[in-house]
C-alpha cells in the first residue's frame, strides 16, 4: 500500500495532512504548493492539455465504466475503473468538450495521483487537498466541478467495493 | 402591428470576426477577454488580447460590490488601455461574460466598448489565430473616474422592488425552471446559495440566450425587436430593470436592449436573485 492512504482527521495539519494522501497525490500537492500564483496557473493548463491522455487506451478492460451527463457539470464525463489482481485500482477519464479547464486539470490530477491506490483508499480520501492544488485565487462557487471529478472517482469505488461485499456474502 | 427596426441602433457596437482579424495590431483598440472558465484564458485567446477576470479584477474581495474607482483605473492602466482606448471584449459562452465586463467597464464611464459578435466560440469556431503568449503593454495613466454610474445602469433590490410594485418592465433572463421556481441554480451549475425560488413578481420570462443564434452571434435586429417589445412590454421611453442570479447574464440583455435595440433607460440589477431569494420578506411569485 502507498504510505499516506491510511486515515486521518479533516483538520490535519499540513503535516499530518501528507501522511494521509497516497505519495503520488502528495508529490503533486507539493508541487503546486511550491509555486508562485503565475507558474500555478501554468502547471494546471499543462494538466489539463493532458487531460487526453487519460482516456481510455486500446485494449484495456475495466471493471466498472460510469459515463453520464450530471446536472452539476457542462457536459459529459466518464470514468473507468480497473482493480488489478493486487487490488489496486486504475482510472481512466473521459471529458466532454465542455468541461471547464479547471476540471480537466484535476481529472488529469486525480488520474495520475490515485493511481495505484486502492479503491477503500480512494474513497477513504478527504478532498481537502483540492484547494491546495487549485489555489483561494481560482476557488470560486462556479469552479465546484473541481470537487464533482473526485466525487465521481469516489462513487464509481464504492459501487466497486459493494459489488465486492455482496459478492462475498453470496 | 407595430413597425421594427430593420439595423441595430447601435451597430457599431459589434465587430464581426473577419474585421477583428484584419486589426489585431490597432494601437486605438485593445482587445479584452473574460471568461466564466477561470482558465480559459491561458490556455489559449487572440492575439495581443488581456484578461479581465470577472471576480478578481471587477469585484471588491471583500463586500458585495464592484470594485473603486481608483482599482478600475488601475486595473485599466496596468492593462495600457487610456479613456480613449475601445476595448473589444469577447469571451465564451456566447459573450456572457464579455458583456458582463463591458457593462462594468461602462459603469465607471468607460465609453468606447464593443462586443465581438460571435464571441470566443465563433473565433474557434473559424479556426482564426489563437496564442498563449501573454501581451505585456505600456503602462498608462488611466484618470481615476470620478464617480460609478450606478444610478444610470444599475439597479439595487429597492430599485428592482419599486419597478416591480410600479408594473413597468422587469426581464428575468434566467432560465424558465429558475423562473418558475422549480430549482434554484442554474441547469449544470451548482447551487449559488440562494433559499427561495420563483421569480420578482410582474418580472416577464425571457432567457438570456433567446437574443443569440446558434453560432453564438446576436439575433438580427428585428427579431430582437420582436423578443423584448412585443413578448416582454419593453418601451423604448419606459424605464426596464433586467436581472438574472448575480448579473452577468442579464448584463447580456442590457447590452442587446441598450446598444443593439438603442434603449437609454436600462439597468441591471446584479443583485439579482442570489439577493432577492434571500431576502427577508421580498415578495415571490412562482409558476409561469
Amino acid at each position: 500500500m502507498s504510505k499516506g492512504c491510511g486515515k486521518l482527521d479533516e483538520a490535519g495539519t499540513a503535516e499530518i495532512a501528507d501522511e494521509r494522501y497516497p505519495t503520488k497525490l502528495n508529490k503533486i500537492i507539493n508541487l503546486f504548493e511550491s509555486l508562485p500564483e503565475d507558474e500555478r496557473r501554468e502547471t494546471l493548463v499543462s494538466y489539463a492539455d493532458n487531460a487526453k491522455k487519460q482516456e481510455p487506451r486500446e485494449g484495456e478492460n475495466f471493471d466498472l465504466v460510469d459515463v453520464r451527463k450530471d446536472e452539476e457539470c457542462m457536459d459529459t464525463v466518464g470514468v473507468y475503473l480497473h482493480v488489478d489482481e493486487n487490488g489496486k485500482a486504475h482510472i481512466r477519464m473521459t471529458l466532454g468538450p465542455e468541461v471547464q479547464t479547471l476540471t480537466r486539470a484535476m481529472a488529469s490530477v486525480l488520474c495520475k495521483g490515485l493511481e495505484g491506490c486502492t479503491p477503500q483508499e480512494i474513497l477513504d480520501l478527504p478532498s481537502n487537498f483540492v484547494t491546495r492544488i487549485v489555489g483561494a485565487e481560482l476557488i470560486r462557487i462556479r469552479s465546484q466541478t473541481i470537487y464533482y471529478v473526485l466525487t465521481r472517482i469516489k462513487g464509481i469505488c464504492k459501487v466497486y467495493l459493494d459489488r465486492q461485499r455482496m459478492a462475498a456474502v453470496a | 402591428m407595430a413597425t421594427h427596426p430593420t439595423q441595430y441602433a447601435n451597430p457599431e457596437a459589434l465587430v464581426e470576426t473577419d474585421w477583428l482579424e484584419k486589426h489585431l495590431k490597432d494601437d486605438a483598440m485593445r482587445i479584452v477577454e473574460s471568461n466564466e472558465d477561470v482558465l480559459l484564458y491561458d490556455t489559449g485567446h487572440i492575439p495581443g488580447a488581456v484578461h479581465v477576470d470577472w471576480r478578481a479584477d471587477l469585484q471588491d474581495p471583500v463586500i458585495r460590490d464592484y470594485i473603486s474607482p481608483e482599482k478600475f483605473a488601475e486595473l485599466c492602466s496596468r492593462n495600457g488601455i487610456t479613456p480613449d482606448t475601445t476595448c473589444i471584449f469577447y469571451g465564451d459562452k456566447a459573450n456572457w461574460w464579455a458583456c458582463y465586463a463591458l457593462w462594468a467597464f461602462r459603469l465607471f464611464g468607460h465609453e468606447k466598448v464593443k462586443i465581438l459578435n460571435g464571441g470566443r466560440d465563433k473565433w474557434k469556431a473559424e479556426q482564426r489565430p489563437m496564442t498563449r503568449e501573454v501581451p505585456k503593454y505600456p503602462q498608462t495613466n488611466y484618470p481615476v473616474p470620478k464617480k460609478r454610474f450606478d444610478k444610470e445602469i444599475r439597479a439595487f433590490f429597492d430599485e428592482a422592488l419599486a419597478q416591480s410594485k410600479s408594473g413597468k418592465p422587469l426581464i428575468d433572463v434566467r432560465s424558465p425552471g429558475e423562473y418558475k421556481g422549480e430549482i434554484t441554480h442554474m441547469p449544470e451549475y451548482p447551487q449559488e446559495g440562494v433559499l427561495r425560488g420563483g421569480h420578482v413578481p410582474g418580472a416577464k420570462s425571457m432567457p438570456w440566450k433567446t437574443a443569440t443564434k446558434d453560432d453564438a452571434t446576436f439575433k438580427p435586429a428585428e427579431e430582437l425587436a420582436k423578443i423584448y417589445f412585443d413578448q416582454c412590454g419593453v418601451k423604448p421611453d419606459t424605464d426596464t430593470v433586467v436581472y438574472c442570479r448575480i448579473g452577468e447574464r442579464s448584463s447580456h440583455t442590457w447590452f442587446v436592449l441598450t446598444y443593439l435595440l438603442g434603449l437609454d433607460k436600462v439597468r441591471n440589477y446584479d443583485g439579482s436573485w442570489t439577493e432577492w431569494g434571500n431576502k427577508v420578506g421580498a415578495p415571490i411569485e412562482k409558476g409561469a
